[in-house]
């Protein structure tokens, strides 16, 4: 790639202390992304592997302690790259043992600050989310359609109360809200979860942002309507071109939808790479836990047979107390001999193994 | 051929829910008919799936049929015992054979209580044992569900959401039911962990000969575990057969627009989701007249219309196209 890519993610670290266990929880633990203008990322991985952490992170919207504690997080607007995470090493203080972080001191008040000073004009006008419960999400006290022109008055130059309100009707309209004008005036609670998660799409995307976060946007959703969702989602890519972050466990909407796809593990970036590589290439070029992810789903085989799906053994990452190798040893099945001990000791870094194909695992490095 | 252990007959469910404070003195009530005459049957060791979206009526059945709400008409015998009109002993100790896995993970597990607790108070509700019985029964449960001892010491909350569930079955285990009523059991969960309750719950159904009544929106789940499927819209059971046959040869237009809109089947076949009607939200007030279903059927609107489809007198009731292969539609499609 020769342009600079849009938002540029390096080394994010982003822990949270647990006073019960008296240790901290590495959610996001040196994580690595970049996307490109235009492209949709898409990032997978299972619960509590960090996706929603590292998208909050980006946004600035992490409250508890310490929160994001290093790394970088470029964001290009107005052909600028500006890191919103500046002066963060200013606020914090590592102390390390045996190259694990084991101590955290923050400056949280003041770090808030600077914080929301860097953010001030970039979340909600540059980067627009897509919240995982849009029942949730969305303020039950306020209609519907106040609450998009409320983000249209703030971020876009239609000032005026009136003008403000034809545009959220021209985004609800948009995203296909039948009857939009009556829908406006409704309150989240008089509107189905496919429709909340319309008018969230809608007040994402009301303020015109250059990169579209959208955690989870399918899930809670029953069939059909997940499917209209997955099909708005792709029209608006097509048309609007909107560069998108897209978090999901559904592997088959980030098929869909994605150009490149990461996918995450215990906290960490174990794969990036195309999306059409890395979902439906042979096994042999992934990742073991990309490859054991996708065998688990079912498939028209385990449906006709009545065979038993093919479940990763083991249990999921401690995210305290992680492993000083690999992060998947434990649960791996294509450990070799060879590798073994490396394995074990350390922890492999992400290294492109083919252009564009990165991948965190020993197997592919010689 | 096993013999059928729970028969369901025309059974309906109606709510009705109060609007505004002074209500009760201007008797305006709101009548819902979440369940609106639903007949079907379980043969024993045998897994009925039953689908259909959100607010369709599936868990109000799932806790119809076990008596934990009382119908308003209709029948269900389990083990030729109507359960509907039981005196509330009776069904207590009926409900030893026959139990929910619900759907909320946490909301179905006390957080107060540890594992160790939960699983006591499953074994000993309907069954007096001395403590070293219920210690043994413990283990075996954990060993069912597949979970290592050092879980018993620890709270739910301290539990990942495969691991509650695998307590939600246990639970379910230990009072020693063989109906189990199991609502959205997969739905909170991983594709990876997905798997993992999945693959339980058949090796479960072979081991101990368990019947299960599977409560699901995720389609390609249901098709894989259930040997039938019931599929319900608006409260009623527009089309039933074998999972293979409705997967694959829908007849009601309703089904095959859940099939053909499932995001993987698009992938690989790229196909576009059928597009429909009025594709609005349904809605229980709504007067209705004949099939219900026909505001959003695509092929009410490309027969044009017709008036067999809105004649109040002529809903369509379930008939048979053979191999026990049911259809609520006056146009079933080929």
């Amino acid at each position: 790639m020769t342009s600079t890519p849009l938002l540029n993610i390096e080394g994010l670290r982003t822990y949270f202390y647990s006073r019960s266990k008296q240790a901290f929880i590495r959610s996001v633990d040196n994580v690595s992304l970049a996307i490109a203008r235009g492209e949709t990322l898409g990032v997978v991985g299972e619960s509590g592997s960090g996706k929603s952490v590292t998208a909050l992170s980006v946004m600035g919207l992490i409250t508890a302690a310490p929160g994001v504690i290093s790394g970088r997080i470029e964001f290009t607007s107005g052909g600028v790259a500006r890191n919103l995470l500046e002066n963060l090493d200013r606020y914090v203080q590592l102390t390390e043992e045996h190259g694990r972080i084991m101590g955290v001191a923050k400056d949280a008040a003041g770090w808030r600050k600077n914080a929301e000073h860097l953010l001030g004009r970039v979340r909600g006008k540059e980067i627009g989310m897509i919240f995982q419960n849009p029942k949730a999400a969305l303020n039950p006290f306020t209609t519907v359609g106040k609450q998009i022109a409320e983000v249209v008055q703030l971020h876009t130059s239609h000032k005026g109360v009136g003008e403000a309100r034809e545009r959220a009707i021209h985004w609800l309209e948009r995203v296909k809200i039948d009857s939009p004008r009556l829908r406006y005036d409704n309150h989240p609670f008089g509107l189905s979860g496919g429709m909340c998660q319309r008018a969230m799409i809608a007040m994402a995307l009301s303020s015109e942002p250059s990169l579209l976060i959208a955690d989870e946007p399918t899930t809670g959703l029953d069939a059909t309507i997940q499917s209209k969702i997955v099909d708005l989602l792709a029209e608006l890519k097509q048309d609007i071109g909107i560069t998108t972050m897209l978090i999901s466990h559904d592997i088959s909407v980030i098929k869909r939808l994605s150009d490149r796809v990461a996918v995450m593990y215990g906290g960490t970036v174990v794969e990036n790479g195309p999306a059409a590589e890395i979902l439906a290439g042979d096994a042999a070029s992934r990742h073991p836990y990309t490859a054991a992810l996708l065998a688990s789903i079912p498939n028209e085989t385990h449906v006709r047979e009545k065979t038993p799906l093919l479940a990763i053994e083991g249990e999921v990452l401690d995210t305290i107390n992680t492993p000083a190798g690999c992060r998947f040893y434990a649960r791996c099945n294509r450990v070799t001999d060879k590798i073994r001990q490396q394995c074990e000791r350390c922890e492999p870094d992400l290294r492109e193994i083919e252009p564009g194909h990165r991948v965190r695992c020993w197997l592919y490095f010689d | 051929m096993p013999k059928s252990l729970l028969e369901v007959f025309d059974l309906k469910k109606h709510f009705t829910q109060r609007r505004g404070l002074f209500s009760s003195l201007t008797a305006e009530e709101r009548f819902i008919p979440a369940v609106d005459g639903v007949s079907f049957y379980l043969k024993e060791n045998e897994t009925v799936g039953l689908v259909g979206e959100s607010g369709c009526g599936k868990t109000t059945i799932g806790r119809t049929i076990l008596g934990l709400t009382r119908a308003t008409s209709g029948k269900v015998l389990f083990d030729r015992k109507d359960i509907t009109c039981m005196p509330a002993e009776e069904l207590r100790l009926l409900r030893s054979q026959m139990q929910m896995i619900f759907q909320d993970l946490d909301a179905g597990l006390n957080p107060k209580m540890r594992i160790r607790e939960i699983l006591k108070e499953a074994i000993t509700v309907h069954h007096r044992f001395s403590d070293a019985e219920v210690e043994r029964k413990t283990r075996e449960l954990l060993d069912q569900v597949n979970l290592k001892s050092n879980k018993l010491s620890q709270f739910p909350h301290e539990l990942s959401g495969g691991e509650k569930r695998r307590i939600g079955i246990a639970r379910v285990l230990g009072v020693g039911a063989r109906f189990i009523v199991a609502d959205e059991p997969t739905s909170a969960l991983d594709v990876s962990i997905q798997a993992q309750v999945v693959n339980l719950l058949r090796d479960l159904q072979q081991q101990l000969g368990l019947t299960f009544l599977f409560i699901s929106h995720d389609l390609q789940v249901v098709e894989l575990v259930s040997h039938k499927v019931a599929v319900m819209y608006l409260g009623k059971i527009v089309e039933m057969g074998l999972a293979e046959r409705i997967a694959s040869k829908a007849s009601h237009p309703y089904t095959h627009i859940l099939w053909s809109s499932l995001v993987e089947k698009q992938n690989r076949e790229a196909v576009q989701a059928p597009t429909t009607g009025a594709w609005g939200v349904h809605d229980f007030e709504r007067p209705l007249h004949g099939c219900r279903f026909a505001p959003r059927c695509p092929v009410y609107h490309a027969q044009g219309r017709p008036a067999i489809c809105t004649d109040p007198a002529s809903e369509p009731e379930l008939r048979d196209l053979g191999d026990g292969h049911y259809v609520a539609c006056h146009f079933p499609l080929g």
